[in-house]
């Protein structure tokens, strides 16, 4: 790149300092700036279209072997990418009760919706207590959950098993046993929500203590109105973690069928041997989890990306 | 950062020295406060009125028999749980957690009778052994408490009732109040179940010591030996390939997709470009896809018989299926590849929220200063990121030592090879190795090291870095 | 003697079926079936069936789930509480699943039926020691050759196989890379490797003689197959594209005549040649089977004992094959004309011949062998010299023989 161009790449930079910017460029050497600027662009242009391609490539096609009928064409893998004939066969398997796709997505949701309520309620209540409340044992609380952070999640999965069992939450207790493992521990990741307390000003909460409120009161009252972007992140976050589990809903399941979540579920029409042939179900229902994930992400995108670049700059 | 780094490393013996004093000074200082409890605890005793002195057996009388009774009741509740828990469950379990059962499983007329279960005895002794624990400090908080109650009375002023317990609940006591749910969960699923963990990496627990048909029992060290011997195909070497993939993995994973998804950022940001929106929606795709759809799927698109093989065979760019999978270090290079395909959106959002952030002003000098974009860019926008973003790679390299998902639903950790031991692949990370002793091997004294080791590897990591980067130690830092 | 024995016991067994109504106590509570999805239909229907027969079980409530044959093995020896009273595996686990206390040797009674009405391979597969751990379920776990009559005009030779595809741009598949199909070379040319194990599950021996001239034409056949262009790794029929030929067993058989219809054949595996020597492929028989799991009361035990007994029987053996093409190991079931006909069947009726009753072998055979198939494939192997070559079988033998503690 030139000499001319050292302003800031950044336009939302330039949005809000436009003006400023603007004026101070040297007159005589704004005609080749642009020439030159427009080349850079082009390559810009160039280099984001391949990389666009690459990344939708796979759900494309993921889509279109969707439309593969496992009934008139062939359900499995084959060399050829856009189906002969399109067809909805797939999507209709997955409403049928045999094939119990809806159960599984049931279970996922009703596990999905308990997580988002109760793990906001635990996080929230950790990391505000964390941020705003001084009191002996504090340290070591933070210093306790990060070393229990260090050890991997998967060595305690047969100890998890068990305990569940114990409680008779596996099998049949699947899904009530999932979100208890899920929500037991989800106050360990309060980091990012810490961060965006930390940022709301202490004095607000002392000027309402002086005046006789409860901290229960700040809580409710002065904080939680405040937090709107950070508790529909926690919400959001708690609703998508469940979708994905295969490793532990799996083990829990132990081998009750109406107890799976979908990844479990999908999961095994793409892996067991008996289930031969379910590649083309496999990616409708992969597509029909995908959707409404999709859409909500869409929405509530904003919160997302606060939440992510709030807990990445302050860890 | 080098002359950080070599500073870091040759103080650490210094370093050492003082944290094993901490340490000693530590243990001096926690006997030394209980030999004062107990100290405080007789005094007490001696002290005391006679209901004081009652509460020392029955817990909450003293409290009750000040009309404080939420207190007395909760207190003897507690106890009566407590003693209870010891004589009907707790108590036989403890007493077995020394040999971890003894009574052997027989058949009689092909009806089996399950003896001693060691896996439950390990457990609940735990469990017992946390209960006793907090059943003494709630015992001292009792005697604690009839000390305090004993010299209010004194004063002539009046105890807190009822209410005002309940009361603070919500105010001088709202931590606990909020703390209490959360800290049960991560103690009962968290805390016990990593207890119970490493002390298996201590015991022969695995299929052929499979609870309820067999007892396992404590073997010591044996199993770290095992693990960490060298020389040929066996445990040894393999675990020190796994290892070095791990951190060759957690190295790429995260610093390849924050160099890569910052230069996205940049691009997509970058003045004059439209459709800014649609660029970063398209990326971010990736995100709201659940992984185990997106991941199977790529995975299956490498196969050796997948949409890219064929599709390049059928142009005639190749005459034999590229090894995507079934080669040691193509499966390694193209686990990387799509890693990136994953990382990029996260870090480019990130990168966007901070490239936002970065001062114009800071800029507006360089400029009059007559710097070019390349300079600019090496001296303010880099720095400004790795400064603000130190404890997002940190914890990003941890992530990705740990990262499960992407190795088990791309490769399964394959493929394997003669000169790795014990099932472990070209691919497979610590934890993904972990994974296949716990679920394929039922081998779980061994899957316990691997775990104990990864803490310690992460445990490391984080101490160093720590120590280099001020932005990650201090907390406030960023309010 | 003992013949008699076993004579006399089943007598008595058929005569206390008839009277069972008068003698047994029967049993209302919940019994677990683990089988593979597929089955899952059959296998309830079935149930039924022997509740209607069997009127001191007719309270007893039969869950039937869908868990295949690898996971309820891995899953019964992770939690045998929590597992099927009754599940379907495949014979390789039988010695896992017994040293883990995950199966409950048979009854003299029932012992004795199993051994009279199967054939002496699935007998032979479900003995360890003197004792009887499972009910035999199906004769076919064994594989041959799929494949494309259109492409393929002579199956018998593996290099005239490869040389066809390759022509005609086609795929062959054989899943090198698993230590069950990999032994179609080794035993092929005469090497071995087996196992001993006592009647509790344990190994105390093993028989390999891999690091042999033997041996060393084995990896070889295998390193050829892998540099062919045509080759793919891999056996399942569904997952497989464009392939000329695949090979696989009877489980596959309706995924492989949807996607090579009239073209659709099958052959016992071809033979292959190294220097101067013509092997033929050789590889594993094994069987499918159902095994009871220790239980605590006795009832229960007679109940599982019986309805195990019985969804191994000749009537279901037959279901099972007409509805899905498992290969019966009912000698009664053997008989029947469809059986006889059948073109999978037929295909592993005539490799059978050249197979090996596959016995027991330890969890980390299977992951050590994957090792060398992988080796394999990556094409480590292709430049290496004799010495070379026989130095990883000596790895390899070693290996196997440390697998016995």
């Amino acid at each position: 790149m030139a000499k001319e161009d050292r302003i800031p790449e950044v336009d939302i930079v330039v949005d809000h300092k436009a003006g400023v910017i603007r004026e101070v460029h040297p007159p005589h050497k704004l005609r080749s700036r642009k020439g030159h600027e427009r080349r850079v662009n082009a390559s810009i242009y160039v280099v984001l279209t391949i990389i666009s391609i690459i990344w939708l490539a796979p759900f494309v096609f993921l889509v279109l072997q969707s439309f593969r009928s496992y009934i008139t064409e062939n359900g499995g893998m084959v060399s050829y990418l856009i189906p002969k004939q399109f067809s909805l066969d797939n999507y209709r398997f997955l409403f049928q009760p045999e094939s119990q796709y809806l159960r599984w997505y049931t279970n996922t949701l009703i596990i999905a919706l308990v997580c988002a309520v109760i793990q906001t309620i635990m996080v929230l209540s950790v990391s505000y207590v964390l941020s705003r409340m001084r009191f002996r044992g504090r340290r070591f609380i933070m210093n306790m959950i990060l070393v229990l952070g260090m050890f991997p999640g998967f060595l305690t999965m047969i100890a998890l098993y068990f305990l569940l069992k114990q409680l008779g939450l596996t099998q049949q207790g699947a899904i009530p046993g999932l979100i208890l493992i899920y929500v037991a521990s989800s106050g360990m990741g309060y980091y990012i929500s810490k961060g965006f307390f930390d940022t709301i000003p202490k004095s607000l909460d002392e000027s309402a203590r002086i005046d006789g409120a409860t901290r229960f009161y700040v809580f409710k009252r002065i904080i939680m109105p405040l937090s709107k972007p950070i508790v529909i992140y926690t919400i959001l976050m708690g609703f998508m973690g469940p979708w994905g589990d295969y490793v532990f809903a799996s083990y829990v399941a132990f081998g009750k069928s109406e107890s799976y979540n979908v990844a479990v579920g999908l999961f095994r029409w793409m892996n067991t041997r008996d289930l031969q042939g379910y590649f083309t179900r496999f990616c409708a229902g992969g597509v029909l989890v995908a959707i409404p994930i999709t859409i909500l992400f869409f929405i509530l995108q904003r919160y997302y990306v606060e939440g992510v670049t709030g807990g990445a700059v302050k860890g | 950062m080098a002359h950080k780094f070599a500073r870091f490393f040759i103080s650490l013996p210094g370093r050492l020295v003082r944290g094993l004093l901490t340490l000693v000074s530590w243990i001096g200082a926690f006997f030394k406060k209980i030999g004062s409890e107990i100290a405080d605890i007789v005094q007490t005793f001696v002290h005391g009125d006679w209901k004081t002195r009652v509460s020392y057996v029955v817990m909450g009388f003293g409290s009750f028999a000040r009309g404080q009774y939420l207190r007395g009741i909760l207190f003897f509740l507690f106890q009566l749980v407590f003693n209870l828990y010891i004589l009907f469950f707790g108590g036989s379990y403890l007493a077995k957690l020394g040999t971890l059962g003894t009574v052997q499983t027989t058949t009689k007329n092909r009806v089996t009778t399950y003896g001693d279960n060691s896996f439950l005895i390990l457990l609940y002794g735990i469990l017992t052994i946390f209960f006793i624990i907090a059943f003494i400090y709630t015992w001292r908080v009792n005697i604690k408490q009839n000390k305090i109650s004993e010299q209010i009375l004194k004063s002539g002023k009046k105890l807190q009732s009822a209410k005002d317990d309940l009361g603070a609940m919500a105010d001088s006591q709202f931590h606990k109040t909020l703390l209490a749910l959360p800290m049960l969960g991560i103690f009962m699923f968290t805390v016990l179940p990593i207890i119970f963990m490493v002390l298996v990496a201590f015991t022969n627990y695995d299929y052929s010591h499979q609870p309820p048909g067999k007892l396992f029992t404590w073997v010591g060290l044996s199993n770290f030996k095992t693990m960490l011997s060298v020389g040929g195909a066996n445990f040894g070497s393999t675990f020190s390939q796994v290892l070095l993939w791990t951190l060759i993995w957690a190295f790429f994973a995260t610093f390849l997709n924050y160099f890569l998804g910052m230069m996205v950022a940049i691009m997509i940001n970058k003045r004059g470009i439209k459709l800014k929106k649609m660029w970063r929606t398209i990326l971010v795709m990736t995100i709201a896809i659940p992984q185990f759809v997106s991941l199977l799927y790529v995975s299956k698109m490498f196969a050796a018989d997948g949409l890219i093989n064929t599709y390049l065979l059928k142009w005639g760019w190749i005459d034999k299926a590229l090894p995507f999978w079934t080669d040691g270090t193509w499966a390694r290079i193209t686990i990387i590849v799509i890693n990136i395909w994953i990382g990029i959106p996260y870090l480019m959002l990130i990168a966007t929220g901070i490239l936002m952030n970065i001062p114009a002003d800071l800029y507006e000098s360089a400029r009059i200063d007559g710097a070019n974009a390349m300079q600019t860019y090496a001296k303010i926008t880099l720095p400004y990121m790795l400064f603000v973003t130190g404890p997002y790679l940190l914890t990003s390299f941890i992530g990705n030592i740990n990262n499960f998902n992407v190795i088990f639903l791309l490769s399964g950790g394959g493929p394997l090879s003669m000169e790795l031991a014990g099932n472990a692949g070209y691919t497979d990370l610590l934890i993904t190795w972990l994974y296949k002793m716990t679920v394929n091997d039922t081998n779980y004294k061994l899957a316990a090291v691997i775990g104990i080791i990864v803490f310690i590897i992460t445990a490391v990591i984080n101490l160093t870095v720590y120590n280099l980067i001020p932005s990650v130690r201090n907390e406030e830092d960023f309010q | 003697m003992r013949k008699f024995l076993s004579i006399m016991l089943t007598l008595a067994l058929v005569l206390s079926l008839g009277m069972s109504v008068a003698s047994a106590e029967g049993y209302s509570g919940d019994v677990k079936i683990w089988v593979a999805d597929n089955m899952v239909e059959l296998t309830k229907a079935k149930a039924e069936e022997f509740k209607a027969a069997h009127p001191e079980y007719k309270d007893m409530n039969v869950l039937v789930e869908a868990v295949g044959e690898g996971d309820s093995a891995s899953n019964m020896i992770t939690d045998v509480e929590g597992g099927a009273d009754i599940y379907g595996f495949a014979q390789d686990q039988l010695a896992r699943l017994v040293a883990a206390g995950a199966l409950v040797e048979l009854s003299d009674e029932n012992a004795a039926i199993v051994k009279e009405e199967n054939d002496g391979g699935s007998v032979a597969a479900v003995t360890l020691g003197e004792k009887l751990y499972a009910y035999p379920m199906t004769s076919d776990n064994g594989y041959f050759m799929y494949y494309d009559k259109s492409v393929i005009t002579d199956p018998s030779t593996l290099e005239g196989v490869l040389k066809q595809a390759e022509e005609a741009g086609k795929k062959v598949y054989f899943e090198i890379n698993s230590g069950w199909y990999q032994t179609a070379f080794f035993f092929g040319t005469g090497a071995f490797v087996t196992y001993d194990v006592d009647d509790e599950g344990n190994l105390v021996k093993c028989n390999i003689n891999y690091a042999s001239p033997e041996g060393l034409d084995a990896i070889k056949g295998m390193i050829a197959l892998a540099k062919s262009p045509a080759f793919v790794n891999g056996s399942s029929a569904s997952n497989a594209s464009d392939y000329a030929a695949i090979v696989d067993g009877t489980w596959d058989a309706q995924p492989v005549k949807d996607a090579l219809g009239d073209n659709y054949a099958a052959a016992k595996l071809p033979t292959f040649t190294v220097g101067e020597k013509t092997y033929q492929l050789s590889g594993f028989g094994g069987f499918k089977m159902l095994g009871v799991k220790p239980q605590v009361d006795e009832a229960k035990l007679a109940a599982c004992d019986a309805l195990a007994l019985f969804l191994t029987s000749y009537d279901v053996q037959a279901a099972r094959f007409e509805q899905f093409g498992w290969g019966p190991s009912n000698l009664k079931a053997q008989q029947l004309d469809a059986v006889k006909e059948d073109i999978a069947l037929s295909a592993l009726a005539a490799q059978l011949n050249f197979s090996i009753g596959q016995g027991q072998y330890p969890n980390d055979y299977w992951s050590t062998a994957t090792g060398l198939g992988d080796d394999i494939i990556a094409g480590k192997l292709d430049d290496m010299t004799d010495e070379q070559l026989m130095e990883r079988l000596t790895a390899f033998q070693d290996i196997l023989i440390s697998l016995v503690k």
